[in-house]
């Protein structure tokens, strides 16, 4: 993968960057996802979610930096062999947490088609939603260079 | 009574020895392009047997993505838990566990 500037518009990103940095947050309390170990004593799963915790946090880690004061100065975030993977697996962790935290009353099938009545949503979930979508479009941009033939 | 013991200790050997599988289960959340992605990247498919498992997971809610030992079914689950994938592991029925 070469290095891929995206220009972003910043007036609609940075009002996203709030419930992006409050899932964040969420999420250096456990993993985005839960798991289950059948027949493993206690101490086994510890070690498990705080190696998952642990790299889900170097990996939040990575996507807040995208959004640092280059971010700010010109809209820019750039995207590169060193952090392709981080950042697409920390856009599915704050999805996840998105989803979680925000749109539990949502159906499944609307979140998986984006079909979603924005209109009938208070403010806070509109903003929450545009996050999360925003999300999905970062992830495909970096899919569409990581792996070009997953987006065929 | 130590026959007692024996006999648990070969139990717990013959449960780690026999077969698990590892689960994919389906969300709502994570874009079929990026589950496509990961089976490929995390456990090697081609790009047909990556989307076959995807479709699986997306279309009956859940898909068998590998099946082996117990230790490397759990590295396989924990690699797909890493990218946010729910992976669950259990026995393989066909084994006999």
């Amino acid at each position: 993968m070469k290095r891929v500037e995206v220009k972003l518009n910043l007036d609609a990103v940075a009002p996203l960057l709030d419930v992006i940095k409050a899932a964040v947050d969420e999420l250096g309390e456990a993993p985005a996802i839960g798991h289950h170990l059948p027949d493993r004593e206690r101490d086994f799963a510890d070690g498990w979610t705080e190696e998952l915790l642990k790299g889900q946090a170097d990996d939040l880690g990575v996507l807040l930096r995208l959004f640092g004061k280059e971010f700010f100065a010109d809209g820019v975030i750039a995207l590169d062999p060193l952090n392709a993977e981080a950042v697409v697996r920390a856009c599915a962790a704050v999805r996840l947490k998105l989803r979680e935290r925000h749109f539990a009353k949502l159906d499944d099938e609307a979140l998986e088609t984006g079909e979603v009545n924005l209109e009938a949503l208070p403010v806070k979930l509109r903003t929450a939603f545009a996050a999360y979508v925003f999300l999905a479009t970062l992830q495909e941009v970096i899919i569409q260079h990581l792996d070009p033939s997953a987006t065929e | 009574m130590p026959k007692t013991r024996e006999q648990a200790e070969t139990t717990t050997v013959t449960r780690l020895a026999d077969r698990w599988r590892v689960v994919v289960l389906n969300d709502p959340v994570n874009l079929m392009s990026y589950v496509v992605m990961v089976f490929r990247r995390v456990l090697g498919f081609d790009d047909v047997k990556a989307r076959k498992h995807m479709l699986e997971v997306h279309e009956r809610g859940r898909s068998v993505v590998w099946t082996g030992v117990r230790e490397q079914a759990e590295a396989h689950a924990f690699a797909l838990q890493q990218w946010h994938l729910t992976a669950v592991i259990e026995p393989d029925e066909a084994s006999g566990s």
